[in-house]
């Protein structure tokens, strides 16, 4: 370790050598994942090297080696939990902005589907929300306006391809206006 | 990351580095500034005036016993700032609670003798410039623990600044009681006691901003 602190490299490699695999085995039995404990491994020759000063001659080299080897695998744990923490409330954030964004949609939607309704004819309109929205069959329909079946099914068919040619003229014109 | 990785990485940064001196070595090189504090305190105001109705082993006596005290831990602080030499729970807690016992049972070796001051717990405003003193006082050491302390590599920042911050306290208060008249028990703890526990909260707050990881 002496030789290592005067700076030579084979004094490095003797240590790596020696230590390498128990570190590596004490980093296991913490982390419970191979890849991981690879790295951490690494990650702790790296902070022996850069604080290799606080190393005291003639002291044992293993608790000075573990000692920082578990600094280092609680700090990786502490920056995991952080992160996790981080992107948990990145999600939750997201999560709360689609919220928002699907009841701000939902309402300019109804908006745009109530506008469409005023240019349906009467007669079409009281079908199509008779049989859409209140869920009256056609022949409950016919009754009630005094026509036949196939004349209900006629009015309500032809509101809604009147409803939908009004909401697509309109969606392409607001996406024309987002374009723009 | 791989091991040649690593290998690569210290042959590129390898350059013969002197090792820290041993903790207790570490702690005696404050010596100066520890006698400076201590004398300094009451020089830069005044010797209280009961100086020699105390006698010399209850006045600066105690106070040459509460500084070392204080280096002891301070030692112990650095010490604990070097891996793989972190101090058992039990022995941290006996060296605390020395730490925090001493002051207190110094005052109250003090208070037997005299009943000088504010006698009622609600007057702690008065005198408060003996904690501001203190405090102040304490601040060199303070600067000089850190100074080692960063040069160090504490794997346990609380543990370390709990230490040292303490360790200043002591420091500090021993100059403090050599200047300070007032014996009641409720200023010793208001003003004296509660500076030396201010002292040690400063050494948790600096050790967690100084006291990164070697990059």
């Amino acid at each position: 370790m002496e030789a290592y602190l005067n700076g030579r490299i084979e004094a490095f490699d003797a240590v790596y050598e020696a230590l390498a695999a128990r570190v590596r085995r004490f980093q296991l039995s913490l982390c419970r994942d191979a890849s991981l404990a690879d790295d951490l491994t690494q990650e702790t020759f790296l902070q022996m090297h850069r604080s290799r000063r606080t190393y005291e001659p003639g002291r044992p080299v293993t608790p000075w080696v573990f000692a920082i080897a578990r600094h280092v695998y609680l700090m990786h744990r502490r920056a995991t939990a952080r992160r996790l923490r981080f992107e948990a409330a990145v999600a939750a954030d997201a999560r709360s902005n689609d919220t928002t964004r699907d009841g701000a949609q939902a309402l300019t939607d109804a908006d745009h589907v109530r506008h469409a309704l005023r240019d349906v004819p009467a007669d079409q309109r009281q079908a199509l929300l008779m049989h859409h929205v209140h869920g009256w069959s056609f022949a409950e329909i016919a009754t009630r306006l005094g026509i036949r079946v196939n004349a209900a099914k006629t009015r309500a068919f032809r509101g809604i391809r009147r409803l939908r040619g009004h909401l697509s003229r309109r969606s392409g014109r607001g996406a024309k206006a987002d374009l723009r | 990351m791989k091991g040649r990785d690593v290998r690569a990485i210290v042959e590129r940064d390898l350059r013969p580095v002197r090792p820290l001196w041993p903790p207790s070595r570490r702690a005696l090189a404050l010596l100066p500034l520890v006698i400076a504090v201590v004398v300094g305190v009451p020089l830069l105001h005044y010797f209280r005036t009961d100086l020699a109705a105390l006698g010399f082993v209850r006045s600066w006596g105690l106070s040459v016993v509460e500084s070392l005290a204080g280096l002891a831990i301070i030692a112990l602080g650095l010490r604990e700032a070097v891996p793989g030499r972190a101090l058992r729970a039990f022995a941290l807690v006996i060296a605390s609670a020395v730490g925090l016992a001493l002051p207190l049972v110094i005052y109250r070796l003090t208070t037997e003798t005299f009943n000088v001051g504010p006698l009622s717990w609600s007057q702690w405003r008065f005198g408060m410039a003996c904690f501001q003193t203190s405090v102040f006082a304490a601040v060199p050491v303070l600067l000089a623990s850190a100074f080692l302390t960063k040069r160090a590599f504490p794997t346990r920042r609380v543990v370390t600044g709990i230490l040292w911050g303490l360790g200043c306290g002591l420091i500090a208060d021993a100059g403090l009681r050599l200047y300070c008249e007032f014996t009641t028990l409720p200023h010793m703890v208001l003003e004296h006691f509660s500076a030396v526990v201010a002292s040690m909260l400063l050494g948790v707050v600096i050790t967690g901003v100084i006291a990164k990881p070697p990059r």
